[in-house]
């Protein structure tokens, strides 16, 4: 059986690899300690409980890099033809999913706590024997789960533009995004402090707008992945403008009547099929070789490239759809 | 350096008066009167023909004193006072509470003031046992610790007033010095003891438990004086 090629990122690309896979781990550990300084300090308040969760979650998309930087080195089997660089999309499914469940979950707890005109109950504790109210250490907990994570994102955001990678960018900048949710919850603790007991699930609701509307926009984009929609740039739902450069290049090739081009994304890289109509039988094979070789140059992203030659491009929606779809890319 | 630092923080912003009560608990307890729920709950709550004595009782008598307050008790289930409660009908519910109520959902539940422990204990003049497997141990009938007890490996001997019984029993640890027993080390469950009060009184709640926090002696010396099995 056929199979694709087995390695993924060009050689230039293996320093960055190895950079995004460190910052992760460092996520990851970071991450881990600011879960543990927020449930300590946790309290009864609504917006702490919405902002531990949110970094909760925000431990599925490094873990989903993590898991699939191992996995999607894997060489195509028997199994998986295609090799596993779809792992990446399952992962980013899954991460957007859970962020979407949670969100609308702690909007319902939110929205019914103030409903139910719940006022969060904050008393004392005791860390060295001097009794402290508790909202005071909610404060410094939150400050060291934003600022970090801040900085972490945008040492992410380059990477994950370099790499190509969804999951990675989601990623650094729900990072980025991190300090929001932190001022948000301080403003809710702060409010408890003042005896604004609403401003705590106020801030929770918004809190848990902000991690559904992440979930909603991450699951769009992974659904439409799997779904093999034309791949878009990685910052934007913009069309990547790799199939219409395709077609022009192929389509330059005096020896090439049309073309149609089909791009889809696995993962990290591309895999493309395309039909081109021949003007003559001459030398064919070693004209499709020699052009295949070609474009597969023109992309580090492009891993897989498969071209058939036909009589005439038979279905014209997918012509259609590709000739038009190219010019809306611009 | 930290914890001097969050002290003096603590100081300087209890100074501003944060946190503050959303309905001005402490404030109108103050100089007013405090409603207090009380149940059935020897020794923390005993209600008599008189008025209500036990341990939280005196506690409660003692923190009114302190903000310069008169009580009134409101007796009733557990059920009646938690539901007042909540409508902050009243102030501050008291009943040999523990960190493990199910009523914490619906109320403000304080740092625990007390921690106690069910245990086993033989008579002081006995040698100490090695572990308690198939020891013949009295404990009162009908209780959590009787409970407790029949999962362990000894031999639950139910009665009805452990003050009559000679040999090991399973009590609460502040009774080993009325029955004149010693403590096993087997330890059958622990309980943090706390009040309640109205969700989000936190000014309120941090006065009382600040008021509890700060007098582990006299707790101390209320349990030896009311704990009596």
């Amino acid at each position: 059986m056929r199979t694709t090629r087995d390695f993924e990122l060009p050689p230039d690309k293996a320093g960055a690899n190895q950079r995004a896979i460190r910052l992760e781990w460092i996520t990851v550990g970071y991450l881990v300690s600011a879960i543990f300084f927020l449930y300590i300090t946790l309290g009864a308040s609504q917006a702490m409980k919405a902002a531990w969760i949110e970094d909760i979650l925000s431990l599925v998309p490094p873990i989903s890099f993590l898991i699939a930087s191992r996995v999607r080195r894997r060489p195509p089997s028997e199994r998986y033809p295609f090799g596993f660089h779809r792992a990446v999309s399952v992962g980013y499914l899954c991460a957007s999913l859970a962020l979407a469940a949670m969100g609308l979950y702690i909007l319902y707890d939110s929205v019914s706590k103030l409903a139910a005109f719940e006022h969060a109950p904050i008393g004392l504790v005791q860390p060295w024997g001097e009794p402290i109210w508790l909202g005071w250490f909610m404060i410094p907990a939150l400050i060291y789960s934003a600022v970090p994570a801040v900085f972490l994102g945008r040492v992410k955001l380059p990477l994950a533009h370099e790499l190509h990678d969804k999951v990675l960018f989601a990623d650094a900048k729900m990072n980025k995004a991190d300090w929001l949710t932190a001022v948000a919850a301080m403003v809710g603790v702060i409010g408890i402090g003042l005896g604004l007991w609403w401003l705590d699930p106020l801030a929770a609701i918004l809190i848990s707008l902000d991690i559904t509307r992440d979930g909603i926009k991450n699951l769009r984009t992974a659904t439409a992945d799997l779904m093999d929609a034309r791949p878009t740039l990685i910052e934007s739902s913009a069309l990547d403008p790799l199939p219409q450069r395709l077609r022009t290049e192929i389509l330059s090739k005096n020896w090439v009547r049309d073309a149609a081009v089909r791009v889809r994304e696995e993962g990290h890289v591309f895999f493309a099929d395309i039909q081109v109509v021949p003007t003559s039988a001459e030398n064919l094979i070693s004209k499709l070789a020699a052009v295949a070789r070609e474009l597969m140059d023109l992309d580090w992203r492009l891993h897989d490239v498969v071209i058939m030659p036909v009589e005439k491009i038979e279905d014209e929606r997918r012509a259609d759809s590709l000739r038009s779809g190219a010019h809306s890319s611009q | 350096m930290t914890k001097g630092l969050a002290f003096v923080l603590a100081l300087t912003l209890a100074a501003c008066g944060i946190p503050r009560d959303p309905e001005g608990t402490l404030a109108r307890a103050s100089g007013g009167v405090m409603r207090v729920g009380v149940t059935e709950a020897p020794p923390w709550v005993e209600l008599g023909d008189a008025s209500p004595d036990g341990i939280e009782v005196r506690l409660v008598e003692r923190f009114a004193e302190e903000i310069d307050a008169e009580i009134e008790w409101i007796e009733g289930s557990e059920e009646e006072i938690f539901s007042g409660l909540r409508v902050r009908e009243l102030d501050l519910v008291i009943g040999g509470l523990t960190a493990e109520t199910p009523w914490s959902s619906e109320a403000g539940i304080t740092h625990p003031y007390l921690t106690t422990t069910a245990l086993v204990a033989v008579p002081d003049d006995t040698d100490e046992p090695g572990d308690i497997a198939g020891l013949k141990v009295g404990v009162e009938a009908n209780t959590e610790i009787a409970g407790l007890l029949r999962k362990s490996d000894a031999q639950v001997v139910e009665v009805d007033d452990i003050a009559d019984h000679d040999g090991p029993v399973a009590i609460d640890n502040f009774l080993t010095d009325d029955l004149d027993v010693v403590d096993t080390g087997v330890r059958l469950s622990e309980s943090d003891h706390v009040f309640a009060v109205p969700m989000g009184e936190n000014d309120w709640m941090t006065a009382v438990e600040r008021f509890l926090l700060e007098r582990p002696g006299e707790i101390e010396d209320l349990l030896d004086e009311l704990g009596r099995p």
